[in-house]
């Protein structure tokens, strides 16, 4: 064993403050853009998912109306997510320990493996699938989870505490 | 008159109910944002369709007429889950400066449709048949998105502004007791009283 040094950190130049949290502004902004973003990629899901269900537009495939649309969730997706991380970014703790946060990241996990899996699979041949309807029911229920937990982030202040 | 609309809907037994209840709100907020998703990704998709910037080997036909009834399903959805939350707290609503912005924007959405009604979206199928999307149906789809969206953000902006309804609510006392105190005209006879009407204030 050598000789020991300490190293003393320079906490307060290193942590430096999220430029995020210096404007009042920029939160509310960014949840304008998520919402836009997720209007654009759950809405043209919930098009490919009610024709599956027979409603809406039932007159194409659903494999024809999700070459049309994939582009625009794929894009949503991408802006709801960026938008989401700096949202995220404002106070990592908060959310970190928020449940319905944990919840709303579980059923967008979840939501985006069905979607780029089972829900791709079912929607790539012109000959609609026999559990079509099922599998439109479980993408839009995980969707709508993402939603759910999304908004009862702001109504739960003590962390994980649920009482 | 108006206020004292939105106080009475506020005092109802259904929306004091509501408005105690601490699950109930968010999830009607959900259900709101649900039906946003759904039904504003349509209306979304709609414009852009009539734009010529997506589904473009579809009919705009098609799609105009196909969405036309789960987009208003959405908007009743919508429409109910937001009612809900104004009448929960009508009177907080009522001096909110975004709500009055979205109110306006509503009034301005519905008169785009009333206008471009006949010609854009009543009769889709002759939109189909011109060699090129006419510039009104470009025009009404651009509005469209434009006011939808700003109707969504103001929905978000509503959260951020809170009417200091106690001070509100202190100041209109005060009025009310300056004008009684003036009708007995002591209000102009005694300094001290304008001083106690200042600092109330």
């Amino acid at each position: 064993m050598g000789e020991r040094t300490t190293v003393k950190y320079p906490y307060p130049k290193v942590l430096i403050t999220n430029p995020l949290n210096s404007s009042a502004l920029a939160f509310p902004v960014l949840e304008c853009i998520h919402i836009v973003g997720f209007a654009f990629s759950i809405g043209t899901v919930a098009i490919v998912d009610f024709s599956l269900l027979g409603i809406g537009m039932s007159r194409q495939t659903p494999a024809q109306l999700a070459r049309d649309t994939w582009l625009w969730t794929l894009g949503g997706l991408v802006v709801m997510l960026f938008s989401g991380l700096l949202l995220f970014s404002s106070d990592p703790d908060m959310y970190y320990l928020n449940w319905p946060f944990l919840i709303k990241m579980f059923f967008f996990v979840s939501a985006v493996i069905f979607h780029y899996t089972i829900h791709r699979k079912a929607v790539s041949s012109d000959t609609p699938p026999p559990n079509g309807k099922l599998i439109a029911g479980v993408s839009l229920f995980l969707w709508c989870g993402v939603i759910f937990g999304g908004i009862f982030i702001g109504f739960v202040y003590p962390g994980l505490s649920l009482g | 008159m108006l206020l004292t609309f939105v106080q009475w809907i506020q005092l109802t037994d259904f929306f004091t109910a509501l408005r105690g209840s601490a699950y109930v709100y968010p999830i009607v907020l959900s259900l709101h944002m649900v039906g946003l998703a759904l039904f504003g990704g349509m209306i979304l998709m709609t414009d852009l369709r009539l734009l010529g910037v997506t589904m473009r080997q579809r009919p705009i036909a098609d799609v105009v007429n196909q969405l036309r009834v789960p987009k208003r399903w959405g908007l009743l959805l919508t429409a109910t889950c937001g009612f809900l939350m104004f009448g929960s707290k009508a009177e907080e609503y009522y001096y909110n400066a975004f709500f009055r912005t979205k109110l306006i924007l509503f009034a301005v959405v519905i008169v785009t449709e009333l206008v471009f009604y006949r010609s854009v979206y009543g009769n889709p199928a002759a939109l189909d048949q011109a060699p090129q999307v006419p510039g009104n149906a470009k025009l009404a789809a651009a509005l469209s998105l434009l006011l939808w969206t700003s109707i969504a953000c103001c929905g978000r902006g509503i959260g951020y502004i809170e009417p200091p309804l106690d001070k509100i609510h202190a100041q209109i006392h005060v009025r009310h007791d300056a004008t009684a105190v003036a009708a007995r005209g002591l209000y102009i006879q005694k300094g001290q009283d304008h001083q106690d009407v200042a600092s109330a204030n």
